[in-house]
């Protein structure tokens, strides 16, 4: 299963907590997420979302069953493996953005290289790169609270590009965005994906993961059902016609190319 | 992840909290300021009191007579027993180069041609070695059995016009009795040229101790503690037989250990001996002991009181340190608390516990650092000015620089470590939830 066409596979994952009984969070779920897929995961709270993000994120690891994340085994891994699997193969973006506050722009999208050795001068290079790519190349000295909602999650995702990861793992990407925002960035996640980021999005709001090219509906800890959406053209109507060009290249790029 | 990184992340949350930092370091500050300080003026005073001991002076033994239970510094419960006789046989000895007495004569003022100034005890009698060659600026020692004299430059510049080689002096005991002296050297310092003397600054006029010491015992209660104020006779100008000496002083051939102890032990044994006049009371059935030591053994002992002082204080500056230690230890658990969100996105990002460890640990170290540093500063200036303003020498103890920023790094690990290991251990997954 874990061939190098996969980026994640979970392998009848069962992740339980002992609390004052066992709560099964989640029980027995197995999916393989495709390299340069771009899945949606769905459900209400409680379902299970964030432990399996937790999971695919080698943040966690389950309590039965098996996380293949890049060919590797997460639950064969100790803590320090884990911790360097994540760093390389994982990007995270959160919902509360989750930007070092007293580190600028710049230096957020190169922190995670930091903890990889990288030399600082190639560091900064390759997250001035990504701001650029991003549209904030402008932006690259301000401090987080001197940026918008929509500028620090395009950070947060220049952040979690940084490592050319496996997968980017995006958790409630817009739920602290407006509308216009909310799909500048959602854009950049397809521009992403469609330069062959495999995209995992965590929401509970449909028009986001209708951008996705399947659904994963989790209920009760298991996988309801999949829903394989079709084509791009039927997901991107309702964000390309919202699309305010704010930024210019990147967002009319994305806007022309469907 | 690099040490530089760690150090240029750490100083960023530093800056990110500069009033915090800068309090927190205040606590390292006062306390490195406190230890540098009173290590400083206790180096110094320790150098004012004790000024620099000659080389030469390490071969001098100086030797009294006590009751051996007596205890305090040089001449504690000294008597004279020590005669003329007996210093002339020990210079006959190898092992000795010279013997001589010692002693300071009463006197009431000394008149350099018209112009009279009081002075007591300032007439010093001793044996002509006594003022070494390298303390004297100006002529020569004064010879025994000559009128003549050395003067100290505190001595000399108590006349208008300072006296000068060649100067007769006239000096008027306490007795009354007027007696001459012809100065033939002047010394290079004022302070005191052996522990009999004491140290500090003082106008002192050498002579040799014949004819001026057994004029002195001749006349009216002359001699060092002779308290008694009525005629002494037991000594006269033209037999000095039986002239006794309090304090003595036996040069050994030099100050080499083997040398002290060589002379030491002929000293002792010759004046406990039969031939001795000393041994009618000293020995092992009188009641007196015969006690040698240098310089340096005799300030032992006021060395010890002074470094018993000195770790005393720096005890209590020890303690404010350490105050200062347990509020870096408190701050960085704050702050460890608080960035508990900022730990949580480091880790999920790829930073391992050891990262975050050295991190919190770079973080501490640096306030224990500058504060070691800036104590140190503010210690030595502490210093400086207490020296300026109490007149001591000042004397920097340049170790206890370096041991400043070793136990600056030291405090910043120890405060630091138990925060940071907190830190590292701090799960991801509650700590991008915590609020």
């Amino acid at each position: 299963m874990a061939s190098s066409d996969t980026a994640v596979s979970l392998e009848n994952v069962r992740k339980t907590y002992r609390l004052a009984e066992p709560v099964h969070a989640l029980d027995g779920v197995s999916l393989a997420v495709p390299r340069g897929s771009y899945t949606a995961i769905m459900g209400p709270s409680g379902s299970g979302k964030s432990t399996l993000m937790n999971l695919v994120g080698c943040l966690d690891t389950p309590t039965e069953g098996t996380v293949i994340v890049d060919g590797r085994d997460v639950t064969a891994l100790d803590g320090n493996e884990r911790t360097a699997l994540r760093g390389e193969q994982v990007g995270f973006v959160f919902q509360t953005f989750n930007l070092m506050p007293r580190l600028t722009a710049l230096e957020n999208v190169a922190l995670p290289q930091l903890f990889q050795s990288v030399s600082r001068g190639e560091r900064r290079e390759r997250a001035r790169t990504l701001l650029e790519r991003v549209g904030l190349g402008d932006r690259a000295d301000h401090l987080p609270n001197e940026l918008s909602g929509g500028q620090r999650q395009r950070v947060a995702l220049a952040r979690a590009l940084v490592n050319d990861p496996a997968i980017v793992l995006a958790d409630e990407p817009s739920g602290n965005l407006d509308t216009g925002t909310e799909a500048d960035v959602l854009d950049l996640f397809d521009e992403f994906h469609e330069a062959g980021t495999t995209m995992v999005v965590v929401t509970h709001e449909r028009h986001v993961a209708e951008r996705a090219e399947r659904i994963v509906h989790l209920l009760d800890g298991r996988i309801e059902r999949i829903e394989e959406l079709e084509s791009d053209g039927k997901t991107t109507r309702p964000g390309g016609s919202t699309t305010p060009n704010v930024t210019g290249e990147t967002d009319s790029e994305a806007g022309d190319g469907r | 992840m690099q040490p530089i990184e760690h150090l240029r992340l750490a100083w960023r949350s530093i800056r990110g909290h500069a009033l915090r930092s800068a309090l927190t370091t205040l606590g390292v500050v006062i306390g490195i300021a406190a230890v540098i300080a009173f290590v400083t003026l206790g180096a110094s005073l320790q150098a004012g009191i004790i000024g620099d001991i000659s080389p030469d002076d390490q071969r001098n033994l100086y030797g009294w007579a006590a009751d051996p239970d007596t205890e305090g510094g040089p001449l504690a419960g000294a008597q004279p027993v020590v005669s003329d006789a007996d210093l002339e046989e020990l210079e006959e000895f190898d092992e000795v180069t010279a013997a001589y007495g010692y002693a300071t004569i009463p006197t009431q003022t000394v008149s350099d041609g018209d112009e009279e100034v009081p002075q007591g005890d300032g007439l010093v009698a001793t044996g002509p070695s006594y003022v070494r060659e390298d303390d004297i600026e100006d002529g020569r020692s004064f010879e025994m059995g000559e009128r003549e004299g050395v003067l100290n430059p505190a001595a000399a510049e108590q006349f208008e016009e300072n006296a000068s080689v060649g100067d007769e002096l006239t000096i008027t005991t306490i007795g009354g009795q007027e007696t001459t002296v012809e100065v033939v050297g002047i010394t290079t310092t004022s302070e005191g040229l052996s522990p009999f003397e004491g140290f500090e600054a003082s106008p002192r006029i050498y002579v040799p101790t014949d004819p001026y010491y057994a004029e002195g015992t001749a006349g009216v209660g002359i001699g060092d503690g002779a308290e008694g104020d009525d005629g002494v006779g037991d000594g006269t100008s033209d037999s000095n037989g039986d002239l006794r000496f309090l304090a003595v002083v036996v040069e050994a051939q030099t100050a080499a250990d083997e040398d002290v102890d060589a002379a030491r032990d002929r000293a002792i044994a010759h004046l406990e001996s039969d031939d001795a006049d000393a041994s009618e009371f000293v020995g092992e059935d009188d009641d007196l002991e015969m006690t040698f030591q240098t310089s340096t053994e005799l300030l032992q002992q006021l060395q010890d009181v002074l470094d018993l002082l000195q770790n005393f204080i720096v005890g209590i500056a020890a303690i404010s340190l350490l105050v200062g230690s347990i509020g870096i230890a408190n701050i960085m658990l704050v702050s460890v608390t608080e960035r508990t969100r900022e730990i949580g996105i480091m880790k999920a990002v790829g930073a391992q516990n050891r990262d975050v460890l050295g991190l919190f640990l770079a973080e501490a170290v640096i306030l224990g650092v500058i504060g070691a540093i800036l104590g140190t500063g503010l210690g030595l200036l502490a210093g400086y000015l207490g020296a300026l303003y109490i007149d001591l020498p000042l004397v920097y103890p340049y170790e206890y620089v370096a041991l400043a920023i070793v136990v600056g790094v030291l405090v910043g690990v120890i405060s630091g470590l138990y925060p940071a290991w907190r830190a590292a251990r701090t799960d991801p997954i509650d700590a991008l939830r915590y609020e």
